[in-house]
């Protein structure tokens, strides 16, 4: 049920909006509806385009309450935003309305070691956290490759993962509790202190993952890890993609659990090696294992998969320098942006980019990438978590030229369809947003009815983040 | 930079990570992906308002978010170009247009009618070989119009030390343009008259106190002659000085944007104070320096902002140092205004070239300048 339109919202007044939202941030230095302050909110780092009415940075619980109290009677859509880092369009207002900047709440509450928790605000952001969490020996850690700007919030609204999910898990992982404000400016408290509980419908989980169209999040309880005594990096390198994803499914089959397996494909070598000329990185198909815990368990687990991978590796190197391995992960990390470094006249599009599949199948899906990408005649790099199934495609065109974008949208449809029929998923981490909404029949059936049952109990107006999820 | 440049941008948001100005304000537009966004609306001739002005007139030109920008591009100069355009169709703060006006008549940023040699009574050169700015040298003294009339003490320390090297000056300096470049104005005849004054002098480089300064003659001039900062002068000539240590001294530094990051000077002042005291690295240094906040114009155009943004620097000092050292003016007033206290490289090097040990600078030169003891 989509709530009103950006039209409809001027004809409730959006001055008498403006100053409504004024007098309930008590600082109209907290909101702007200015020409180029729309236009910066139109986007995040995805394809999606919306503009705003308005845009409010609340600091508090109460203002969070009263604006979407008003919303909600006046009908005025509202749309969540952390940092605007999302790749599907989530915190893109598709129908006008209000964003709520919510970057602005962004203290660390309370740090309870005692406990393995702490409580933050969503604007916090990821690395700002575990800079705080880290002189107390623990980190939180889900790492997106936008660690560095996404906040707390945002990753909890899209279930965030990283390279380190595969050993640590993702987000819902880590969320023991939620402080949600409803479409109707109620403000209810999910989950609890306690590290487990069982004790009615678990409503943590549901908003995990919602991408802000069922409530938004103005405090969270995050579990927190203990930091590990130890890390090993081990470069291996193979003569295929198709190769390296084997060896990926030998190594988590022989029963090590690394706690990051990335695959760089011999495109994506080659990007990182023009962007910084001093990573010592082999030629070829290369995977990323990683390994923590204690001095000597990471080295018998380093050991371990060198062993494994020795019959089909073209090369193996093994690192237990710290500063070489952060420039090897820090590159990795902003991998998806540099591709422009390789060919300047073209810009990646985030459209196909986060496909998962089942462990076993990611050969599978590393080859049917490969024929798309041959198929159309568009280049592909191929990175990503494919320890947990979760492979990467980075498509670029010249944005400029059409028949360009109609080659893209076709091989972004194949590769969703490809992981689909393998039984995977059209969105490991990213999200769904505005940018795979058309997939969702598709990968839940009957499910997405139950979605849009619970979608209309909690917002019966629709006025939370709507246009997104196919709801 | 054209439209293309700027469609490379993917909007991955990084910059966000960086912009001291975006962890300042928050507003979107206020970092460099929504100056980018404001930029691309401006080029394509969209937005062109008071709102695109507020968003492009916050940028201090810092260059962090180019140094970072996993996609390759210069967000810098998309702001630059986006003023130049908007001031075109007459798109300027009135600050800005004061300043450029100053600049134009008098030929300074303060609109000071005074002489820009005045700081040369204060030198001991003076007296000894007639006027420096008459005779020929291979090497001149580009001195700022900071130095010029903020910091004549500064100007003069630095002339009596580099004209025991031959160094001259120019004979009628005028500002080197940068902050009208910055501010989206034209700069070329000053340029100009700057260039025919460099070629009069007969020099083949020119050396420059202030990082502006020095940014715009390297990289805004022809490149008829060589640019140095004093900084990589005095690291050439540390065994030439005569240093005596400070032993009891610990400073650290702060790299100025357009010396450090916008033109990979970092060495040569680090050698210098290492030939005089101790140092200790601020918490962001090198090519992570913070931005002091005086750049790009904004100290004229958004000065709580720039003052803002200089209290944030201050954070990372390390504890227990005596002094921040840095090698450009703007740093100096911006960090002091801020309530840092900041010396110039120079007058560290003043200071070790005493024939006693007396390491405090004058207490004046210590003080925040404040409306009530601020020359005008």
């Amino acid at each position: 049920m989509p709530g009103k339109t950006s039209l409809q919202a001027e004809t409730v007044s959006l001055m008498s909006l403006l100053e409504d939202l004024q007098k309930i941030v008590g600082d109209g230095r907290r909101v702007s509806a200015s020409p180029s302050e729309l236009y910066c909110y139109t986007f995040d780092a995805s394809q999606i385009e919306g503009r705003p009415d308005v845009v409010v940075r609340p600091l508090r619980t109460e203002e969070v309450s009263k604006i979407l109290k008003l919303a909600y009677h006046q009908e005025v859509p509202v749309t969540t935003r952390g940092a605007g880092t999302g790749l599907a369009g989530g915190a893109v207002p598709l129908k006008g309305g209000i964003v709520l900047d919510m970057s602005t709440m962004n203290r660390v509450i309370d740090v309870d070691v005692a406990n393995i928790q702490a409580e933050v605000e969503p604007g916090l952001i990821r690395d700002d956290f575990n800079q705080a969490i880290k002189p107390y020996g623990f980190f939180f850690p889900p790492d997106p490759g936008s660690s560095a700007m996404c906040t707390i919030g945002g990753m909890i609204a899209n279930n965030a993962s990283g390279m380190r999910c595969i050993k640590y898990g993702t987000t819902k992982a880590y969320v023991l509790g939620l402080e949600v404000v409803l479409a109707d400016g109620t403000v209810i408290n999910t989950g609890s202190r306690v590290l487990k509980s069982s004790a009615g419908y678990d409503l943590t989980r549901l908003m995990t993952g919602s991408e802000g169209t069922l409530g938004v999040i103005t405090r969270a309880r995050i579990k927190i890890a203990p930091l590990p005594k130890a890390r090993w990096l081990i470069l291996t390198a193979f003569s295929s993609a198709e190769e390296a994803g084997r060896a990926v499914v030998k190594v988590l089959s022989s029963g090590i659990i690394p706690s990051a397996c990335e695959i760089l494909d011999k495109t994506t070598i080659s990007v990182l090696k023009q962007c910084d000329k001093k990573l010592i990185l082999p030629d070829g198909d290369v995977i990323l294992f990683e390994v923590d815990g204690t001095v000597a368990s990471t080295e018998e687990d380093a050991k371990s998969i060198a062993e494994v991978c020795a019959p089909t590796a073209t090369s193996i190197r093994r690192i237990s320098s710290q500063m070489e391995m952060e420039e090897i992960w820090a590159a990795r990390k902003l991998i998806g942006a540099s591709i422009s470094r390789l060919q300047p006249e073209k810009s990646r599009v985030y459209v196909g980019e986060d496909v998962g599949v089942p462990i076993k199948s990611v050969p599978e899906i590393i080859k049917k990438v490969q024929e798309i990408s041959d198929d159309i005649g568009l280049p592909a790099m191929k990175f990503g978590h494919v320890g947990d199934g979760n492979l990467h495609v980075a498509l670029f065109i010249d944005v400029t030229k059409k028949d360009h974008w109609n080659k893209l949208m076709e091989a972004a449809d194949r590769i969703h369809l490809a992981a689909l029929d393998l039984g995977g998923t059209v969105a490991s981490e990213h999200g769904i947003g505005k940018a795979r909404a058309q997939y969702m029949r598709r990968q839940h059936g009957p499910a997405l009815d139950v979605m849009r049952v619970i979608k209309r109990a909690l917002d019966p107006v629709g006025i939370l983040n709507p246009g997104k999820l196919d709801l | 930079m054209d439209l293309p440049d700027i469609n490379r941008c993917v909007r991955c948001g990084t910059c966000r990570s960086v912009c001291p100005v975006l962890q300042e304000v928050g507003w979107e537009s206020a970092g460099a992906r929504g100056r980018i966004l404001t930029a691309k609306g401006v080029l394509e001739g969209k937005t062109v308002d008071s709102s695109a002005l507020q968003s492009l007139s916050t940028c201090t030109t810092c260059g962090v978010c180019t140094e970072i920008c996993p996609a390759g591009i210069d967000p810098v100069e998309a702001v630059e170009k986006a003023r130049g355009l908007m001031s075109n169709q007459g798109f300027f703060l009135p600050d800005h247009s004061i300043l450029k006006e100053k600049v134009r008549t008098t030929g300074n940023t303060f609109g000071d009618i005074g002489s820009r040699h005045g700081w040369l009574q204060d030198s001991l050169s003076q007296s000894r070989q007639g006027h420096p700015a008459r005779r020929k040298a291979e090497y001149v003294y580009f001195v700022g119009c900071l130095e010029s009339y903020r910091y004549p003490k500064t100007a003069a320390k630095t002339f009596n030390i580099l004209s025991r090297f031959g160094v001259g000056l120019l004979e009628d300096e005028r500002c080197c343009g940068s902050p009208l470049i910055r501010t989206g104005f034209d700069a070329t005849d000053l340029i100009d008259h700057n260039l025919k004054q460099i070629k009069a002098s007969g020099a083949h480089s020119v050396i420059a106190s202030c990082a502006g300064c020095y940014a715009t003659l390297k990289n805004y001039y022809p490149a008829d002659f060589e640019t140095l900062s004093v900084s990589e002068f005095l690291a050439r000539k540390i065994p030439d000085l005569g240093l005596k240590p400070l032993d009891d001294v610990t400073v650290t530094y702060h790299d100025p944007c357009h010396l450090g990051r916008c033109n990979g000077v970092y060495d040569p002042p680090r050698e210098v104070i290492k030939a005089i005291c101790d140092l200790e690295e601020m918490n962001a240094s090198r090519e992570r320096s913070r931005c002091c906040g005086g750049g790009g114009g904004v100290r004229a155009g958004h000065k709580d902002l720039s003052i803002n943004l200089a209290r944030r620097r201050l954070v990372d000092v390390p504890e227990g140092v005596d002094y921040i050292v840095t090698s450009c003016p703007l740093c100096v007033r911006n960090l002091r205004d801020a309530g840092g206290k900041t010396v110039d490289l120079v007058d560290l090097v003043d200071d070790a070239l005493k024939p006693t040990l007396d390491i405090r600078p004058p207490d004046h030169q210590l003080q925040a300048v404040t409306p009530s003891n601020h020359k005008r």
